[in-house]
């Protein structure tokens, strides 16, 4: 084929131009992402633009045009947020830790305090133009302690922290102009808007809104020093530095001073998850119910997928193609509304389940707050959504099993059982297992199922974070990441890297599975 | 397979038949049930099979329009959820079309183009395929906050970063593909060539012609999966008129608000098509599955 | 009108490493008909798409009409190709099948309509214009993949095994109708082919190639026209391979050598004498006989005549195959490489274990030495 190929587009300058173009854009938003500080991000999308160009362009490069886009797509959102996860386990982001410490060296500046002796009174007012308009522009009448007024600058509502001017005004705005100021109720709407300015007046002082009537001096808590990142504070003029170890400022190792930001903790996640008793209890207790939960699925919805397998392809049985579609059904129906239909029909008090067992036997079992019955629960729900999968696979691997086998078996005097053990199962397992590996390993990571079904319920005793009955390690970190507990990124993204490994040995095997099954 | 004993095999054909019915009874029971519930009145009550006074009044406020109750007072919709079958339905169309244009061409290189590290990338694909997003939300999440900041229409709680994210799921679909062409003979398009067309011509008027059927099996696979899946949509998206059906169905069985009848109405009517969608098609997905999952 | 000319062509595909063509040179005159023989896997396809252009010249220079085409693309050579599965598009009807190149350069419509229909009755396909290829016979399929080439107008005709996929019947009818095909247009045409009927019949020059061994300077044995291959193969490789059942080989070395004949001594003692021309060799030196199985007379008459003379020697028969019209006889001889092969015209059965004396005329013997170079025959008529 290489011959055929040396040909290129009709259009060279066509593409080159639009590859200009796009590099352009890019470029753009390199610098701008450059100027931000996301150095990493910048890097990353300049070698992106540069491959890209060189791909489109290289005649060399030729055969990779076609799989550039989808390998991009496999770097960005498979590669990448593997990488990522496993930085972000060697870190303490999380809810309390959750910006970088710039960001926090920012927000403690931008802190003010106010002296308290210098109150300002003010009153807001709508800014009119020249042709009568109001367009919502505001401004305020300022009036000192000293009785002086200032009028400042107008204004928008502002929505981020904003600096507007004041210069001395000669006598009150009212009494000179017969304007109004705005009523109360008004301030009062506006306040979070106001919250926001800062007023500055002529002599240099700053003055910040304190009250619903007043604006008052302020100078800022902290200063930066002249050593990298410690800040000093006005008032104690204690010196605060950033303390690397913890993700925090501090002035003595043992204070918290502002939000924490984020830091590289090198393996305390990992130290905590086989170490601290309130997280390693529930770890191990969630991995062994992981492996426990995935074997038994795939063993259950194997066991029923092969049975239904073996009676639709039985030919005496007349009317498989209404049986077949019948019992593919529950892998037809998208999996998230299954699963939800199994929470409400499982539900306690209105659950048919729950009302059928009740009028056949009078019992009312508790689904979701028995940690036995959830399991159970949770397994029957995952064999229903499991075996069709398994019972086509099957179908196909059965109708390739050729009929004198069964014609031999007959002749030596074999029943329908000694058939299923002798023939069928170790005929059919050998190409089955990739498949089966691949199952346990898609059940290893079923977040849908747990995270709809009991979300993780009921809860383990003695946890120090969100850990359940029911969960398993990828609905454990999901929670951790992103339940309503507070997030803790670090801790989930160091099980997340856990995962990780277990997947990557069964990838492994599942590839030596594969190329065992191909070479017979 | 043929069993060969014609001893007692009517007895044993009806053992299966019965076997079989009782079978089907209970693993449908949950679908008879739902479409039950689905037409009874209120959110708590409990009946026979059949309802005795059927009301429409979930199946109104599944298709957004407000209910009058028997006393007069209106009950509106609690959920917008025809907004997110088609939120849905948007991103899982836009995302399939992504995933069959990226893996059509990058399966046509893989099986008919020779060059460096084909193998590696292939092999690189097969064990990356294992790793779903749900192992790096953590991670998708901040990557897509990032891209926020500069594309706001891809950041955050947009339908855009939920179907972009989507394309990591393609590595499948490129083995399916490449699969596929390998089966049709590499001659057709080298007669092509000599008939003049350039290797883009070949690749349109030849190749994929002769490819539709793949194509839609991967169409299909990759919208069946989008539709319904939950992970990174619940992670990405959060106001209400942004979710995914996937995301959003989910609120309807908050123990604090518990809608039952009104899930019900809301999950036949969205799943629905799709069941039908995968059951008129079943015999090429179930081709597709198996060849994919034998090979993949 | 067209000629090709290939110099130094040679073709690896792990770069350099180890080659499946090289060094072939030759020389494709306007309106010559070609063939390509060899056993399967010698590289007759691999050079066959170096000079359509679906595969890269490693090295060497291809010219077509005078003109180096190495760079050019198939299109850009104006080459026509008939795979040997056809490469019907099963897409496209029949017309629309030959019509796709002629489509692609945007003809019109006309010259289209004109150049499709004068091909298909050509071809006699007027009737299954509007077919898909899925509702042809083999043999339809075949004139369609011809008649996709032919409306290209194209300089020369490549075909790769095109005939390999028909029945025995169906592919002598071919045959004769790619030859009547030729007589008619008198395009360059090359031909591969592993069945030297094929080659014999339609080619008017033979092209053998070998498998390349690792210490050979060329996969290219002889060329020449039909007769030419069978009456003076050059070497062993192709008098083994033209012809059919196969030549046989007997081991034996030179006891005197002028330029009208040889006397060889076999491993067995035996000697032959043959009309060739080994004045280069020296008597000692080790050489083979060459005859062919439709030359050797065996004595039938005389079974139990066990003498082995001049140019007669004793074989034993091991198997027998009847096909009526002729049987071959095979025979163990010491001396020969493998089993002897005679064919005999009369159908009566021979009991095995039987001795069978055979006589080689020396006429009709060939020799070689001992690296399978042919020693040139002598007092054949100049025609052959
Ligand atoms: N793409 C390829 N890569 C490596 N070797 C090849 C390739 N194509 C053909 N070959 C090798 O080149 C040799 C000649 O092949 P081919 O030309 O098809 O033989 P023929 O047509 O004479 O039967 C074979 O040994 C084959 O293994
Ligand atoms: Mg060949």
């Amino acid at each position: 084929m290489t011959g055929v190929q040396k040909r290129g587009s009709g259009r060279p300058w066509l593409a080159i131009s639009l590859l200009g173009i796009i590099d352009l854009l890019i470029l753009y938003g390199v610098t701008l992402m450059y100027a931000q500080g996301e150095i990493a991000f910048a890097l990353i999308m300049l070698i992106l633009a540069v491959s890209a160009s060189w791909v489109f362009i290289s005649h060399k490069a030729y055969c990779y045009r076609y799989v550039f886009p989808g390998l991009l797509g496999v770097a960005v959102f498979i590669v990448f947020p593997l990488l990522y996860t496993v930085n972000i386990a060697f870190t303490n982001f999380s809810s309390t830790n959750l910006l970088s410490q710039g960001r926090v060296k920012n927000i403690l500046l931008a802190q003010r305090h106010t002296t308290g002796d210098s109150i300002y009174k003010f009153q807001m007012f709508e800014a009119i133009d020249k042709g009568g308009k109001t367009d919502k522009k505001y401004y305020l009448q300022l009036t000192a302690p000293d009785d002086q007024v200032y009028k400042t600058a107008s204004f928008r509502q502002p929505t981020a922290p904003k600096v507007v001017k004041a210069r001395l005004a000669s006598a009150d705005i009212s009494t000179e102009t017969g304007v109004s100021p705005l009523p109360l109720r008004d301030v009062i709407k506006n306040r979070d808007h106001l919250y926001n300015l800062t007023v500055k007046i002529p002599d240099g002082s700053q003055l910040v809104m304190t009250g619903i009537r007043r604006f008052e001096a302020s100078s800022p808590l902290y200063v930066a020093s002249d050593k990298d990142d410690t800040l000093v504070n006005t008032l104690t003029g204690e010196t605060i530095y950033p303390d690397w170890e913890t993700g925090r400022y501090t002035h003595d190792g043992s204070d918290q001073i502002g939000p924490g930001f984020v830091t590289y903790t090198g393996w305390q996640n990992f130290d905590d998850i086989l170490n601290n008793p309130g997280i390693k209890g529930p770890f191990l207790k969630i991995f062994l119910w992981t492996v426990i939960f995935a074997g038994l699925s795939v063993l259950f919805t194997l066991i029923v997928g092969l049975l239904m397998a073996c009676l639709i392809q039985w030919e005496p049985l007349k009317g498989n193609g209404i049986y077949r579609i019948l019992l593919i059904l529950p892998y037809a129906v998208p999996a998230f509304i299954s699963i939800l239909i199994f929470r409400g029909l499982f539900n306690q008090n209105f659950g048919e389940i729950n009302v059928f067992l009740d009028i056949l036997f009078g019992i009312k079992p508790e689904w979701f707050s028995n940690a036995t019955l959830a399991k159970t629960m949770v397994l029957m729900v995952n064999t229903w959504l499991g075996y069709p999968y398994i019972m086509i696979l099957s179908i196909g691997l059965l109708k390739a099993i050729p009929d004198t086998l069964y014609e031999a078996s007959a002749i030596d005097g074999a029943g329908p059982w000694q058939n299923l053990t002798q023939i069928t199962i170790p005929l059919i397992l050998k190409p089955l297992m990739p498949l089966l590996i691949a199952s346990f390993a898609f059940n290893f990571n079923n977040l849908v199922l747990i995270a709809l079904l009991t979300d993780g319920g009921p809860d383990l005793l003695g946890a120090t974070t969100p850990a359940g009955a029911t969960d398993i390690l990828v609905s454990y970190t999901f929670r951790l990441a992103f339940g309503s507990y507070g997030q803790d990124y670090g801790l989930a993204s160091a099980i997340a890297t856990i995962i990780f490994l277990i997947v990557g040995v069964i990838a492994w095997l599942n590839l030596q599975a594969t190329k065992k099954y191909q070479s017979v | 397979m043929a069993m060969v004993q014609p001893r007692n095999l009517k007895y044993r054909v009806w053992c299966a038949r019965v076997g079989l019915w009782a079978f089907l009874a209970v693993t449908l029971f949950p679908f008879f049930m739902i479409i039950s519930i689905s037409f009874r009145a209120g959110n708590f009550a409990t009946g026979s099979l059949i309802p005795e006074n059927p009301s429409l009044e979930h199946w109104s406020l599944a298709l957004g329009i407000p209910w009058v109750n028997a006393d007069g007072s209106i009950t509106e919709p609690f959920f917008p959820v025809l907004t997110w079958l088609w939120n849905s339905i948007k991103v899982a169309f836009f995302s399939s079309a992504l995933i069959l244009i990226l893996s059509t061409s990058s399966a046509y290189a893989f099986a008919r183009l020779r060059f460096r590290f084909r193998e590696h990338m292939l092999t690189a694909m097969m064990i990356l395929q294992m790793f779903p997003a749900v192992l790096a939300l953590v991670a998708i999440h901040a990557l897509f906050e990032k891209i926020g900041h500069y594309l706001p229409w891809l950041g955050l709680n947009s339908l855009s970063a939920v179907t972009i994210s989507y394309i990591g799921g393609l590595a499948l679909h490129i083995w399916l593909i490449k699969g596929y062409f390998e089966t049709i003979d590499n001659s057709l398009e080298e007669a092509a060539a000599i008939d003049g067309a350039t290797p883009w011509q070949a690749f349109r008027l030849v190749l994929l012609p002769l490819s539709v059927p793949i194509l839609a099996v991967v169409f299909i696979l990759a919208f069946i999966t989008a539709i319904g899946e939950y992970p990174v949509a619940s992670v990405l998206l959060h106001s209400m008129d942004k979710l995914t059906l996937a995301v959003g169905s989910r609120q309807y069985l908050n123990p604090q608000n518990y809608l039952w009848g009104d899930f019900a109405a809301a999950a036949i009517l969205s799943g629905l098509p799709i069941t039908i969608i995968f059951v008129l098609c079943q015999r090429w997905i179930v081709g597709g599955l198996t060849a994919g999952g034998v090979k993949g | 009108m067209a000629e090709v000319k290939l110099s130094g062509i040679s073709k690896s595909y792990d770069g350099g490493k180890t080659w499946v063509i090289k060094d072939v040179n030759l020389s494709i005159n306007d309106g010559e008909f070609v063939a390509f023989v060899g056993p399967s896997g010698c590289g007759k396809s691999t050079l066959l798409r170096m000079i359509c252009g679906l595969e890269d010249i490693t090295s060497g220079e291809l010219s077509i009409k005078g003109e180096r085409v190495n760079d050019l693309s198939p299109h850009e050579r104006h080459v026509g190709m008939v795979f040997q599965s056809y490469a019907l598009y099963p897409h496209m009807t029949v017309e629309k099948n030959m019509a796709f190149g002629l489509k692609l350069a945007k003809a019109d419509e006309s010259v289209i309509d004109q150049r499709v229909n004068d091909a298909a009755r050509m071809l006699q396909l007027e009737t299954f214009l509007p077919r898909k290829p899925k509702a042809l016979s083999g043999g339809q399929r075949q004139r369609v993949a011809i008649g996709r080439s032919i409306v290209q107008q194209p300089s020369v005709f490549l075909f790769d095994e095109p005939l390999s996929n028909l029945d025995v019947s169906l592919r002598v009818q071919m045959r004769q109708e790619l030859a009547g095909l030729h007589r008619r247009l008198k395009t360059t045409s090359i031909y591969v082919t592993h069945d030297q009927v094929e080659a014999m019949t339609l080619a008017d020059r033979i092209v053998v190639l070998s498998p390349l061994g690792p210490k050979d300077s060329t996969n290219l044995e002889q060329v020449g026209p039909p007769l030419e291959l069978y009456n003076r193969p050059a070497n062993m490789f192709v008098a083994g391979f033209i012809g059919s059942p196969q030549m046989n080989f007997l081991d034996g070395h030179l006891e005197s050598s002028g330029t009208e004949r040889a006397v060889i001594t076999l491993k067995t003692g035996d000697t032959v004498e043959v009309n060739c021309d080994a004045h280069s060799a020296k008597a000692g030196d080790k050489v083979f006989v060459g005859i062919r199985p439709e030359h050797i007379s065996a004595q039938f008459s005389s079974m139990d005549n066990n003498e082995s003379g001049k140019n007669r020697i004793l074989t034993k028969i091991v198997a027998e195959e009847l096909l009526g019209s002729e049987s071959f006889i095979y025979c163990h001889h010491e001396a020969a490489l493998g089993a002897i092969i005679i064919r005999v015209m009369e159908i009566t059965s021979k009991p095995h274990d039987q001795s069978l004396s055979v006589s080689l005329p020396p006429k009709c013997c060939h020799l070689f030495n001992e690296e399978g170079t042919a020693f040139p025959r002598a007092g054949l008529p100049e025609v052959f």
